[in-house]
């Protein structure tokens, strides 16, 4: 699995110890997700996409895919 | 004690995982220092025998405070620090039981001599040790 978890990091200036700290995760689990060396488990992965603000599925993909395009959810 | 200072220091809350193999690395050590020690002391008679049964247990003394604060580290520790440890102990698991069939089956056969299970233990648990350290180092350079 894939993810744009360096990317979104790096928009905010955070360093890996800082996002560890805000995950309450070590910074090696940082390193480690967005290495591609470990996958977060689901409540990991949706907590990342909280402290982030976005879907989970633009945050993680499959691998050789790319981010899904959020779509206007009908009113 | 030595092993109190251990329990009780203060280590950054990110490195958890550091401080179970820290400290379980310096219980291993502290182990097998007073199975050493106090099998000198038990051969040169050093001990009253109402003693003995303490002497006995020395080394597996160090445990008891590793197992006394096992479970609050064990909550300490992040998804992947505790994927880590579970890996590493299935690497320590199938080292010492494998290394240990081949010893017994050796010994059976008589290439190798038969120690009894009361002077073979220490290496046995040497062996365990030795194992985890080793499965540690090769599950954390997976992650690194």
């Amino acid at each position: 699995m894939n993810n744009r978890l360096r990317v979104l990091r790096a928009e905010r200036s955070w360093s890996q110890a800082d996002l560890a700290e805000r995950l309450r995760v070590s910074r090696q689990t940082v390193n480690a997700i967005e290495t591609g060396k470990y996958d977060p488990s689901l409540p990991l992965a949706f907590g990342i996409a909280r402290l982030f603000d976005q879907p989970i599925e633009e945050i993680f993909f499959p691998d050789g895919g790319l981010p899904t395009p959020t779509r206007s959810r009908p009113a | 004690m030595c092993f109190t200072l251990i329990v009780e220091e203060e280590i950054p809350l990110n490195r958890p995982s550091q401080r179970l193999s820290w400290r379980l690395f310096t219980l291993g050590v502290l182990s097998g220092v007073l199975t050493l020690v106090l099998a000198y002391a038990r051969r040169h008679e050093v001990i009253p025998p109402r003693l003995m049964w303490l002497a006995a247990l020395g080394p597996v003394l160090p445990m008891a405070a590793y197992f006394w604060g096992l479970d609050r580290l064990l909550r300490g520790l992040d998804e992947m620090q505790r994927l880590i440890h579970l890996e590493a102990l299935f690497i320590q698991f199938g080292v010492t039981a494998f290394l240990v069939l081949c010893y017994g089956a050796l010994a059976e056969a008589g290439v190798l001599p038969n120690y009894p299970i009361g002077t073979a233990w220490p290496w046995v648990w040497l062996l365990m040790f030795g194992s985890w350290a080793l499965g540690q180092i090769v599950v954390r350079r997976k992650y690194r």
